[in-house]
């Protein structure tokens, strides 16, 4: 059995995060993710305090245990969902695309554990300081909006400069990340692409069928000259998307108009024309839909299998 | 004297020669992105020996050595 400072913390059976990923990690996703004794998270992406409030409650009928959400801090209701998560008494809160400083002192006042996702050691760093209870060091190999540091060169540099718990995110895909997860410093991971095809997930079935038959290659990122760039699948729309970039007849006006719904359209209607289908590069390493508990049970199994076998090359 | 340092600090990380950068100087003049303010800031902070919320949002060199002179008088 494999346990780490962050399960007493949250009150969990696994050290896993499922990532809050927008249009997919729904309270269907998120529930599933805790009752196999995870921290399913719920992507407040760009709800309104409303919406967010209805699927936190929705959760909460289909699980007793802990989950988080995850504010998008980019998002115009992002004050409201800031709010909504202190009313619902949210244990966890997870950030994304940005600083959380501004809603820290709210937040921990509350009660809620916050643990930003930073991409830097200044921002793991500034974070610690206002008081998170972890941080999530996701590398660039993750689906979504990716910084420019790998998973295998931030988490070291993460663990080194701050003493609350390191979470790894981005690459890991099976018990083998896990365990190199741990080795980097970590005490716990967060995956998203590998529960995009959780059977309890509630995405479009031809968005499950391409992660199903991606390979290794088959990821793209777009949006660098806008300042946010995007893991994807390659599909017609990544791929046009990508070309625009480089073609100085299209502006960044119209580059971010072609970006608009169209999460929403991957997610819910399966569009290759129009949709924009994040995932990480481990996309090639998933082959098979399951429930969050086999996921989540196997992987761990695994992980528990490579780091007991690990020290075979220590003579 | 505070403005001085900054304009000190804010060239070498970002190799644009500190006679170009003035007060009125926007991050994203500088070609600086979020991560590179929060980078910057951090080492501001151990310089001067001042707490930065970062809730301010922060633009321009001039609005951070506001803050820290403000905050140094305390």
């Amino acid at each position: 059995m494999i346990r780490t400072p962050i399960c007493e913390m949250l009150g969990i059976e696994y050290p896993i995060f499922q990532g809050g990923m927008a249009w997919v990690a729904d309270a269907s996703l998120a529930s599933a993710v805790s009752n196999a004794g995870g921290l399913g998270i719920i992507a407040a992406m760009n709800s309104n305090g409303e919406q967010l409030r209805a699927e936190i409650k929705k959760c909460k009928e289909m699980t007793d245990k802990p989950f988080g959400v995850n504010v998008m801090l980019m998002s115009p209701f992002a004050d409201e969902a800031a709010r909504v998560v202190i009313e619902e008494n949210v244990s966890v809160v997870t950030t994304g695309a940005g600083n959380p400083s501004k809603y820290m002192k709210e937040w921990t006042e509350a009660g809620i554990k916050v643990i930003p996702v930073v991409p830097s050691v200044a921002l793991a760093r500034m974070v610690e300081r206002v008081g998170a209870s972890a941080v999530i060091a996701e590398g660039g190999e993750s689906g979504g909006h990716v910084g420019e540091i790998t998973t295998m060169a931030l988490v070291p540099q993460v663990a080194s400069a701050v003493s609350i718990p390191v979470i790894a995110a981005g690459g890991i895909g099976d018990g083998r990340g896990i365990a190199a997860a741990f080795m980097l410093g970590a005490v716990g991971v967060q995956l998203g692409t590998r529960f995009l095809v959780a059977e309890e997930c509630t995405i479009s079935g031809v968005y499950k069928e391409k992660v199903l038959k991606a390979k290794d290659i088959d990821t793209i990122t777009t949006g660098k000259r806008l300042g946010h760039p995007v893991r994807s699948l390659k599909t017609p729309f990544s791929r046009r998307m990508f070309k625009c970039e480089y073609d100085m007849n299209v502006s960044d006006e119209e580059l971010e108009q072609m970006g608009v719904g169209s999460l929403r359209k991957a997610a819910r209607e399966g569009d290759l024309e129009n949709g924009s289908f994040l995932a990480g590069q481990i996309a090639g390493m998933v082959s098979k839909t399951q429930t969050c508990h086999e996921i989540v049970t196997e992987i761990f199994e695994e992980a528990e299998a490579v780091l007991k076998g690990a020290g075979k090359w220590v003579k | 004297m505070v403005l001085e340092k900054v304009i000190d600090m804010l060239a070498d990380y970002s190799d644009v020669e500190s006679d170009k950068i003035t007060e009125d100087s926007t991050f994203e003049e500088l070609g600086l992105d979020s991560l590179d303010t929060v980078e910057l800031i951090m080492g501001i902070e151990d310089e001067f020996g001042v707490t930065i919320e970062m809730s301010d949002e922060f633009k321009t060199v001039g609005s951070v050595v506001k803050y820290i002179e403000d905050n140094m008088e305390q």
